[in-house]
C-alpha cells in the first residue's frame, strides 16, 4: 500500500520549545494510531499535517505532496475533527455542517444533502435542526465527526475523538470510526492516550514520547503474531493434548484442563477446532494474546527515556 | 452517504471555484445578520435620510412642489446643494454606520472565536486571508450601502436637475463623497473586527468599541488641559475623522467650530487614522490563527 504520511526527519518549534524532533516514518495503514501520552505531540503533528504549524526543519507529506508546498490542494483531501470543543454555538447542527462543507468547495445542494446525510449516519439525525449549543458533550463530538465527513475527505483526522464520553458513546464513536475504516474509502487519522481505542480500530501506530518517534508498528501483523499464541480451557484430555503436539505445537499443560499452545506458521486455529470435534473434547474457553499494543507500547516507553510519572491505569489510559 | 445506506462514501462530484469560498462566509454572515428582525428594521431605518436627501433635492428643483408649499428656494440663501450640504449629509449616514457596525461586527467575529471554530475554517481550503475578506466584504456591502453609494446617487440626482454644467463643476464633490466613505469603513470595520477578536465576549467587545469613540476622546482633552497642548486631539477618532471630512468636503469655516478644526496638522490626522487601520490589521493578523502558541 503506497504511503498515506511521511515523515522526513520532521522538527516542529513552537516559540523555543521543540514540540517534534526529528520525526521519520512511513505511515500506509487504512486506519493509523497516534498514540502517546500527554503532551508527547500527538495534536502538534496533527495541526502539521493541516499546514497549521510550519516545520522548523524537515518535511511531511501526504498523498505523496508536500504539506509546505499543496497545503490548499490536501486541506480540500482532509477532515479534521478536533480536541477541543470547535462549533458555532448559535448555528442549527444541519446548518453548520453544511456551512462547513460549503466552505470545504461542495455546491449548496450537495452541501445541504451530505450534512443530512453525515446527521444521520453520526445517528443524529432526530436532533439536526436544534442549535449546536444546546447538545450534549457527546453529541457535540458527534457534531465535530459529521462536519469533518460531509464533504467526503479521503483522510480523516480525528483528535481524541472519544474525549469525555461516557463508555457507550464512546463505543458508538469507535463503531463509527470502524464502519469509516472498513468503506475503504478513506484513511483515517486517530490521536489518542487510550491504547484500546487505538486497538480497537487501527491496522498501524505511531507512538510518540517526548515529541520522538518510540515505535512504529504495524498492529495486523502484531495480531497475526500473536494470534500463534493460545490458551485453552477444555473439559478434558482424551488424547488431544498428544494430537496436537502431532501437529507440531508446543503444547503444556496445567491443572484445571488449562492448556498453553505455541501455533506454528502451517498451522491455523481452525485445525484446534477440528481435532477437539474429533477427541470430542469441550473447549470451555480460548484466548488469543490480546494486549500486542500494550507490549509494543510499554516496549517503546522503555526505549527512550521515560517521564518519571507515567502509569496505565485498568482501562488503558496513559 | 446515502442515508438508506448508511455508509461513508467519498464526495467525487464538481466542487466551487477555488476563489468563491470566501463568499460562503459573506453569504452566511448576511442570512445571520438579517434573521435579526430588529437589524433588518434599523438598516431600513438608514435609508430614511437618503429618502430625505432625494426628497430636498427634488423639492429645491420643483417649483411645483415649493408652489404647493408657498416657498421659494430660489430666494433663500441657505437652502443650497454643495459640499456643506454633502458633509452634513455624510455626518448623518456615518453615525448610522457606525451604529450598524458596532452592532453587526461582534456578533459575526465572536461567534467564530468563542467555541474556536477557526480551526475549522482554517482546516479547509481557505486561508487567513480569505477569511477576513468574508467578513469585511460583509461590512464593506453594509456599510457602503448607507454611505457613498447614496452619496453618489444624491450627487447624480444633483447634477441631473441642476444641469448647466453643475456636475463637471463638482466632479471633485463625487470622489470626497468616495474618499471618505471608504475610510470611514476601512477604519471602523478593521478597527471593530481586531476588538472582536481580542474581546470575545459580544457586550465587552461592543462596550470598548464605544469607549474608544466616545470616551477616549474625552481623555484627550484632560491630556490636553494638563499638559497643555493640542496633541491630545490625536486620541479623538471622531475629531480626526470630521477634519478630514471637512478638507474632503472643503466645508467652509463656519462649519462645526473650525476654529478647532486646525489644533493638530492634517498630515497628523491622516496618519492616526492609517496607523489605528495598520495596528487593526497586525492584530487581525495575530489573532486569527488556527491554533494559539504558547511561546516558552
Amino acid at each position: 500500500m503506497s504511503a498515506v504520511i511521511e515523515l522526513d526527519n520532521l522538527e516542529v518549534k513552537l516559540g523555543n520549545r521543540t514540540i517534534l524532533d526529528r520525526l521519520q516514518g512511513s505511515l500506509s495503514g487504512r486506519c493509523i494510531g497516534l498514540l502517546g501520552p500527554n503532551g508527547s505531540g500527538k495534536s502538534t503533528l496533527i495541526n502539521t499535517l493541516l499546514g497549521f504549524y510550519p516545520p522548523s526543519s524537515g518535511s511531511v507529506r501526504i498523498f505523496g505532496e508536500s504539506v509546505q508546498q499543496s497545503s490548499r490542494r490536501l486541506r480540500a483531501l482532509i477532515g479534521y475533527m478536533p480536541e477541543s470543543d470547535a462549533f458555532i454555538a448559535d448555528m442549527s447542527g444541519v446548518r453548520f455542517v453544511r456551512y462547513m462543507a460549503e466552505i470545504s468547495g461542495l455546491p449548496k445542494e450537495e452541501a445541504m444533502e451530505r450534512a443530512h446525510e453525515a446527521f444521520f449516519y453520526v445517528g443524529l439525525g432526530e436532533v439536526r435542526y436544534r442549535k449546536v449549543g444546546t447538545y450534549s458533550l457527546g453529541m457535540k463530538q458527534l457534531v465535530k465527526l459529521a462536519q469533518a465527513l460531509a464533504h467526503g475527505p479521503r483522510l480523516l483526522l480525528l483528535d481524541e475523538p472519544t474525549n469525555g464520553l461516557d463508555p457507550q458513546a464512546r463505543q458508538r464513536m469507535l463503531q463509527l470510526v470502524r464502519d469509516i475504516r472498513d468503506t475503504h474509502d478513506v484513511h483515517i487519522v486517530i490521536s489518542s492516550h487510550l491504547l484500546r481505542d487505538i486497538e480497537e480500530c487501527c491496522d498501524q501506530v505511531l507512538i510518540l514520547k517526548q515529541g520522538r518517534v518510540a515505535a512504529l508498528s504495524n498492529l495486523e501483523d502484531e495480531r497475526k503474531a500473536n494470534l500463534k499464541f493460545v490458551e485453552l480451557e477444555i473439559s478434558q484430555a482424551n488424547g488431544f493434548v498428544d494430537a496436537v503436539e502431532r501437529l507440531g505445537c508446543e503444547c503444556a499443560a496445567f491443572a484445571g484442563g488449562r492448556l498453553k499452545i505455541v501455533l506454528p506458521e502451517n498451522v491455523e486455529i481452525r485445525q484446534i477446532y477440528r481435532l477437539a470435534a474429533e477427541h470430542t473434547v469441550q473447549i470451555r474457553r480460548m484466548n488469543y494474546r490480546r494486549d500486542s499494543l500494550e507490549d509494543i507500547f510499554l516496549k517503546a516507553m522503555e526505549g527512550v527515556p521515560a517521564a518519571p510519572a507515567m502509569r496505565m491505569d485498568a482501562s488503558g489510559r496513559l | 452517504m446515502a442515508v438508506y445506506k448508511r455508509t461513508y462514501k467519498t464526495y467525487t462530484g464538481a466542487l466551487t471555484p477555488d476563489w468563491s469560498r470566501f463568499t460562503v462566509l459573506s453569504r452566511y454572515t448576511f442570512s445571520t445578520l438579517f434573521d435579526s428582525r430588529l437589524f433588518t428594521a434599523y438598516s431600513v431605518a438608514c435609508m430614511i435620510p437618503v429618502l430625505a436627501g432625494i426628497a430636498f433635492i427634488y423639492f429645491i428643483h420643483s417649483t411645483t412642489a415649493q408652489a404647493l408649499l408657498g416657498m421659494n428656494a430660489s430666494r433663500n440663501p441657505n437652502i443650497l446643494v454643495d459640499g456643506n450640504w454633502f458633509l452634513n449629509f455624510f455626518q448623518i449616514e456615518t453615525i448610522m454606520a457606525f451604529i450598524l457596525a458596532a452592532w453587526a461586527v461582534p456578533g459575526m467575529m465572536s461567534r467564530d472565536f468563542a467555541n474556536q471554530a477557526l480551526q475549522l475554517y482554517l482546516s479547509r481550503p481557505l486561508s487567513r486571508t480569505e477569511y477576513l475578506l468574508g467578513k469585511i466584504s460583509v461590512l464593506a456591502v453594509l456599510l457602503s450601502a448607507i454611505t457613498w453609494i447614496p452619496g453618489l446617487v444624491l450627487f447624480s440626482l444633483q447634477a441631473e436637475l441642476e444641469g448647466h454644467g453643475w456636475g463637471f463643476e463638482n466632479l471633485w464633490l463625487s470622489g470626497s463623497i468616495v474618499i471618505a466613505g471608504l475610510l470611514w469603513i476601512a477604519l471602523i470595520s478593521l478597527l471593530f473586527m481586531a476588538i472582536s477578536v481580542w474581546v470575545k465576549w459580544r457586550i465587552a467587545a461592543t462596550a470598548l468599541m464605544l469607549a474608544i469613540f466616545f470616551v477616549l476622546p474625552g481623555f484627550g482633552v484632560a491630556a490636553n488641559a494638563i499638559l497643555r497642548t493640542t496633541w491630545g486631539k490625536l486620541i479623538d477618532l471622531p475629531y480626526l475623522m470630521s477634519v478630514i471630512w471637512v478638507h474632503l468636503f472643503r466645508g467652509n469655516r463656519q462649519f462645526r467650530h473650525m476654529a478647532q478644526l486646525d489644533l493638530v496638522p492634517l498630515w497628523a490626522d491622516w496618519t492616526v487614522l492609517l496607523g489605528v487601520c495598520l495596528i487593526s490589521l497586525l492584530l487581525l493578523n495575530r489573532r486569527l490563527r488556527a491554533k494559539e502558541v504558547e511561546r516558552g
